[in-house]
């Protein structure tokens, strides 16, 4: 993937900020429940994606079982919550026991490359689904956990529709907010070199061993972190939900971003986690189109795997950056035609 | 346990190993040809169901035509898969390609949902009648079936690959791709005939298992990593190897029943998981050199 000069991708970070914030706003502007809603599960989907983003888009390390830690993060936190434990100590626990679960996977995995490791977490994810249809006295099974608690501080409960909502993009902007300061400092350009090659990383003093457990960890302690919001704010976990299908999407997400670029993957994400939502963007749009657009939603998911992976590797980012390339080009060739 | 027992628990696990078998010798074919795993291989046993059930259950047609019938169209659906999705980028990096066939995963199955629904579909046997007796345990047709569309499989690969110039070209392309294509043979040919034989035996699968077992537009990611798992096993890359794999992966299924019929389901992944931590190279490979 192309590297960027540093103060182009500050400006597509102060860009992504920018969108953020509108996107933020929009619906208690509008004060319309569905966006709410829709723009909660954005926001959720956000914090996952941020962290399969560092593993995948920047480090180049393929996962297909994220769905496994958004599940083990979203059952560790109902469970314990509904025992009584403090939302902010199940908080903390669930997204531990997502990272553990990275750990244990990272370790024997950090060996394989590309499609033995693909194999190995969508492995690991089917244990994982497996795990919370059958342990049914942690998970209730297929029946799943019902009535978790809503997030709460202290007294304060989280249990408005548009606290959810604030909860969940307050913790969504601050993950951003530390990925992009990741990226873009040491730890991101050693990542990128992984990426580039593993070989040439190590020759380069990096220890890649250590760098790539860390951002697997992290990447399933944000994918545990996203669980635990998803758990409090559905307030219901069932395993239908943490399935190879949502893994796949995720993956989606971030190569539709494209690769090595947050605001990609946000935009990415945004983009997929509308789809079958449109018509809460797009007025006027018939019952009809949304509805072939919910039927289809896995058809597209593929479709965009290999129209993306065939047609603009570089995803959404990849197309601004060249769309800026060309902008600039044609304003030099006016310039040089002025002078 | 008495021995009639153990003995139906090992056809068991012949019948099913042998189905694991025909989905890692997909695996390993297209493995050999483009070094990338085929995560749609999953799918190719789906449609091989689903196919066979359209063909006998919508058109009408005896069971003896739709079956063949079948096998043919999933094999013109993975040259289709090779020509439109996978050739545009054949030379591309591992990633994408790996990218590129979870995509059609996910796109072969939903189709098959909107074309064939979400319910689960049957197919008679291909022979009815009552199971055969063999020394205490019993053995269904089907599994007979099975076994033999397994091994005309198996023979015929073999033949295609040591007495035919194409299988000579598709043995020289699994040794070193580059020299194969500077000593003139076509590799992208020999690419687009290792997904159409992967497809096809696949759906040979898919098709022969459906009595049993029915089948379902979702099926396919689960039997892919269980083939996954047999090919991994034996060691990727070798035909026989393969074979060995999913027999051996389908018997190390039965053993466990008698102590959780639930852990079943995961055991080709336990085995999967082990193997690719452990000993990646596979059980019955000595060595592996990485391809690049």
């Amino acid at each position: 993937m192309g590297r960027r000069h540093p103060t182009r991708s500050r400006v597509m970070a102060h860009a992504g900020l920018v969108a953020g914030i509108v996107l933020l706003a929009l619906p208690l502007v509008l004060g319309d429940l569905y966006l709410v809603r829709i723009f909660t599960l954005v926001g959720i989907n956000l914090v996952m994606v941020t962290g399969l983003s560092l593993l995948f888009g920047y480090a180049g390390q393929i996962s297909l079982g994220h769905a496994a830690f958004f599940g083990l993060g979203a059952y560790t936190s109902g469970f314990l919550t509904r025992l009584g434990w403090p939302w902010v100590a199940g908080l903390l626990a669930g997204v531990l026991v997502a990272a553990a679960g990275g750990l244990l996977l990272a370790l024997p995995s950090l060996r394989l490359k590309g499609h033995y490791l693909a194999m190995a977490t969508l492995g690991f994810g089917e244990i994982a689904l497996f795990f919370f249809t059958e342990a049914e006295s942690l998970t209730g099974g297929s029946d799943g956990l019902r009535e978790i608690p809503a997030a709460a501080i202290g007294g304060f409960s989280f249990d408005t529709p548009t606290l959810k909502y604030a909860l969940v993009w307050a913790t969504a902007a601050l993950v951003l907010l530390l990925a992009a300061n990741v990226v873009r400092l040491r730890p991101g350009r050693a990542l990128r070199a992984i990426h580039g090659s593993e070989l040439g990383a190590q020759a380069c003093g990096i220890d890649t061993v250590r760098i790539k457990t860390q951002v697997f960890v992290i990447s399933a302690g944000l994918a545990g972190l996203a669980g635990v919001l998803y758990a409090h704010y559905i307030g219901f976990v069932s395993p239908s939900t943490f399935t190879l299908n949502l893994s796949l999407i995720l993956v989606a997400m971030v190569a539709l971003g494209g690769m090595g670029s947050l605001s990609g993957a946000v935009a990415g994400t945004v983009l997929l986690t509308l789809l079958p939502y449109a018509d809460a963007i797009i007025p006027g749009l018939s019952r009809d189109t949304v509805a072939f657009l919910q039927d289809w939603e896995s058809d597209i998911h593929g479709l965009v795997l290999i129209l993306v992976m065939l047609f603009m590797p570089g995803g959404i980012a990849g197309l601004g950056r060249q769309l800026a390339v060309r902008l600039r080009r044609t304003s030099r060739t006016a310039e040089g035609g002025a002078s | 346990m008495e021995n009639a027992e153990l003995l139906q628990l090992a056809i068991a696990g012949l019948k099913n190993g042998s189905i694991y078998a025909l989905l890692a010798l997909g695996f390993t074919i297209v493995y050999a040809a483009t070094n990338v795993i085929n995560f749609a291989q999953g799918e190719f046993f789906m449609l091989g169901g689903m196919f066979a059930v359209f063909a006998f259950k919508t058109l009408g047609l005896p069971l003896i035509a739709a079956v063949p019938l079948a096998v043919v169209a999933v094999t013109g659906v993975g040259v289709l898969f090779e020509v439109l999705a996978i050739r545009p980028r054949r030379d591309g990096d591992q990633m994408s390609l790996v990218i590129i066939t979870v995509g059609g995963s996910l796109v072969l199955s939903s189709l098959a949902r909107h074309l064939f629904g979400s319910d689960a579909l049957p197919l008679p046997e291909f022979t009815p009648g009552p199971s055969l007796a063999f020394a205490g345990a019993a053995i269904e047709r089907q599994t007979l079936w099975i076994w033999g569309l397994v091994l005309i499989a198996v023979v015929a690969l073999t033949m295609l690959y040591s007495r035919t110039r194409l299988g000579r070209a598709m043995r020289a392309c699994m040794q070193n791709r580059e020299a194969a294509r500077l000593m003139g043979i076509d590799t992208g040919r020999v690419v687009m005939i290792s997904f159409a034989l992967a497809a096809m035996l696949g759906a040979l699968a898919g098709v022969a298992v459906t009595p049993l077992t029915s089948t379902r537009f979702d099926i396919g990611a689960g039997i892919a990593v269980k083939g996954f798992a047999a090919a991994i096993l034996g060691g990727l890359g070798n035909p026989i190897a393969a074979v060995a794999g999913g027999l051996l992966l389908g018997l190390i299924e039965q053993a466990v029943i008698p102590f959780s019929s639930t852990l079943k389901d995961v055991v080709a992944i336990v085995v999967l998981l082990s193997v690719l931590f452990v000993r990646p190279q596979g059980l019955f490979i000595r060595e592996r050199k990485e391809k690049t």
